[in-house]
């Protein structure tokens, strides 16, 4: 395994970041700001700022083909950034939302992305040619809590969200004259907007903090506050799923998650690491870190018993450390697949609090 | 009906649609077991103390945990509370982490793991209150002294250590096993015992 | 160092570990605002089960979990008046600095000696770890503090009362 390629921008924290479907172009959400980088050799250096925000950013995101830019703030909106010979021009996006806007993505077709928030709606945003704006329709029921994650579908109509009410849920957002009529599927077979294909709760019930569909989509992973990672199956419409697998693990709460091919899955979390996960719909298990641990005896420093007993003895722990052993030096928010072909990953990038992205070999 | 001090009322408890009445009854997932009644966890407890005695600390402790009244009410946890501790203390330094062993693995032992978590927080939660109630109150001062803390306090060592130690050394040996994700799980379920 | 110090403090730190995992968290009640869930108290699911560890009835703490905040309420070892009088103070002086004390709590929660408010914006700016271990240190401190301080003022009132009795000698 190649060792991870880590890009340390600033020191604060990260809350998303997104690269450009060729991979130079790094956006990252700082503060008030997204930032643009592009990649010089293998370097990311700083070559533009998105400046329109009032309060912390708390997602962006790079549509692939069209290459526009979608960021939402605590400040209750969300903008579409569109490249001009001049500069960055921003859209303001018609929220109607009256709390913080927590999470956005552009769905796969890219006509419409969906904007999470802590006004218990989830905003699905779509381009109104007449009126050249982009508008919303909101989705509402049952959500009682804060949208705090948010995943497509491939087939761009279905949208799994995860909310602090620790349900995750699959809605169909289905607008007339944007999308196409979406295949029958495990999901559902006739999708008006608003459907509710899917609602599960954990026996451990931790707010959800991640979710995302398994590259054919018929299966959904989710990972919540509970340190665990639960994936469903789902049988037919309006039956309850085929199989609900949960993973109870022994690590901190893990923050995001993606899928690589069906069987595998890749989070990471509050223990600054992503872990894998190995299974299919008979179980699936933890199968370990995807971080090379730096020899133990090469990192630690000498120290006298005196002092090495008297720590054990008053801190439970046996030598003091400023720097952890993981690549990233704090909680890691989002991961993102870097490269990948017919849903096999070959790479991902994490960000995290720490201010680095680091791009690894799955 | 003129005396309500319209400025105090906290207007947001009056309105169904905000967060702050969340119905925390949504996070109880639907699998919850049947409302377990004090003379239920009364039996459990009467079982699971003969095992003690017959030897299997191992049974014993596993009966306790798989029968832990989690949809049951405050009497039934409060029974079934008691006669995790009496297992817990009932089991030899020595052995704890054999037995944890035994208990942890197999169909179910991280449930288990998790349960028995929640029993060790809530033992040191809720023994500290009783066992003040039993333990003579020591007179602070006859006089006051001034001091707007003082409090009905108990000085001294504090009674309730040597159950404390005993909870403190299962917590530590458990965390080895369960890992902190055991103790995540104490804090988000909602499902209390 | 007493027989169940070790494992007290190694439950405070597994415990504290577990609940220092928060992140970002905008109101759900209040337009444009982010507080600290767990003392603005608005929405029940936002909150987590609070944790107690306690060594003996005077020795405790409890680890209030929220989704962007942790409050850690630590009561302090008190054996006789002197000790409590001597808590009080150095409680008082701390909370009285506390805002050149981040983390501290201005306010201790009842039934609690002094505590401690740690947010995401504070996890995001030191080493999460590091801040556990100065929660430890100073429950470790503060014991030895108040005993030293009561050695020292008993020596003090000896020789207080030496020098005043000198004269009826």
């Amino acid at each position: 395994m190649a060792t991870p390629e880590v890009h340390h921008l600033f020191h604060a924290p990260i809350a998303d970041h997104s690269f450009s479907s060729d991979k130079k172009t790094l956006a990252v959400a700082r503060e008030n700001n997204v930032e643009l980088y592009q990649q010089s050799g293998n370097k990311f250096t700083l070559s533009d700022e998105l400046k329109g925000h009032e309060k912390t950013v708390t997602s962006v995101d790079i549509a692939p083909n069209s290459g526009r830019i979608v960021t939402c703030s605590q400040d209750r909106n969300a903008y579409v950034w569109e490249k001009t010979p001049t500069g960055w021009k921003p859209t303001l996006v018609l929220l109607r939302i009256n709390r913080a806007a927590t999470f956005v993505r552009w769905s796969p077709s890219e006509q419409k992305f969906a904007v999470g928030s802590g006004a218990r709606v989830i905003a699905v945003c779509y381009f109104e040619e007449e009126n050249d704006w982009w508008i919303s329709k909101h989705l509402k029921k049952p959500i009682r809590s804060t949208i705090t994650t948010l995943a497509w579908h491939p087939n761009s109509v279905l949208l799994a969200a995860g909310s602090t009410d620790s349900h995750a849920r699959v809605f169909s957002s289905f607008i007339k004259g944007i999308d196409t009529r979406p295949e029958p599927s495990a999901w559902g077979e006739r999708l008006p907007f608003n459907t509710i294909c899917g609602e599960y709760l954990n026996d451990t019930a931790g707010w959800i903090q991640g979710v995302a569909f398994s590259p054919s989509g018929n299966a959904l992973a989710f990972t919540g506050h509970d340190s665990s990672v639960t994936v469903v199956y789902p049988s037919a419409p309006e039956q309850p799923p085929r199989a609900m697998l949960n993973i109870a693990t022994r690590l901190l709460p893990l923050n995001s998650l993606i899928w690589n091919g069906e069987t595998e899955i890749i989070a990471a979390g509050h223990d600054c690491e992503p872990f894998r996960f190995h299974g299919n719909e008979n179980g699936w298990q933890l199968a370990g870190s995807l971080e090379k641990k730096a020899g133990e005896a090469g990192g630690a420093r000498e120290e006298s018993a005196l002092n090495m007993f008297r720590q054990m003895d008053l801190k439970g722990q046996a030598q003091a450390d400023t720097k952890l052993k993981s690549t990233h030096q704090n909680t890691v928010h989002t991961i993102r697949a870097h490269e990948e072909a017919n849903g096999a990953v070959r790479s991902f990038s994490t960000s995290g609090v720490d201010g680095r992205v680091v791009i690894w070999t799955a | 009906m003129s005396q309500i001090n319209y400025r105090t009322i906290n207007i947001d408890a009056l309105d169904p649609e905000s967060s702050a009445n969340f119905p925390m009854e949504s996070l109880l997932p639907a699998t919850l077991p049947q409302a377990a009644s004090a003379s239920d966890a009364a039996n459990a407890a009467t079982q699971v103390r003969q095992m003690l005695r017959g030897g299997d600390p191992e049974g014993a402790l596993r009966t306790v945990l798989d029968t832990a009244p989690l949809g049951g009410d405050d009497r039934a946890k409060e029974v079934h509370l008691a006669t995790v501790i009496d297992v817990l203390q009932g089991i030899r330094q020595g052995e704890m982490t054999r037995i944890l062993e035994g208990v942890c693995s197999g169909d179910g032992g991280a449930e288990r793991a998790d349960c028995l978590m929640k029993y060790l927080y809530k033992g040191m939660s809720s023994a500290a209150p009783s066992s003040g109630a039993q333990s003579p109150k020591k007179s602070v001062s006859p006089q006051d002294t001034g001091f707007s803390q003082i409090q009905a306090r108990n000085l001294g060592e504090g009674g309730g250590g040597q159950q404390m130690s005993v909870l403190l050394s299962w917590h530590e040996r458990l965390v080895d096993i369960a890992g902190t994700g055991s103790i995540v799980r104490v804090m988000t379920d909602r499902r209390t015992v | 160092m007493s027989q169940s110090l070790r494992p007290y403090l190694q439950a405070v730190r597994s415990s504290l570990t577990a609940a220092l995992t928060i992140s970002n968290f905008a109101s759900q009640t209040s337009e444009r605002h982010n507080c600290p869930e767990i003392e603005a108290n608005s929405s029940p699911e936002i909150l987590l089960n609070p944790l107690h560890i306690s060594r003996n009835e005077n020795e405790k703490v409890k680890i209030e979990p929220s989704y962007n905040s942790v409050r850690i309420s630590i009561r302090i070892k008190q054996a006789d008046e002197i000790e409590h009088i001597l808590v009080h103070k150095f409680t008082r002086f701390l909370t009285q600095r506390a805002e050149s004390f981040f983390i501290l709590r201005r306010k201790p929660v009842e039934g609690y000696d002094i505590s401690f408010l740690i947010t995401n914006f504070h996890t995001e700016k030191m080493l999460t770890h590091k801040l556990i271990d100065f929660v430890i240190e100073f429950m470790e401190e503060v014991d030895k503090e108040i005993s030293e301080m009561k050695l020292f003022l008993n020596a003090r009132a000896r020789f207080v009362a030496e020098s005043f009795l000198t004269p009826f000698d």
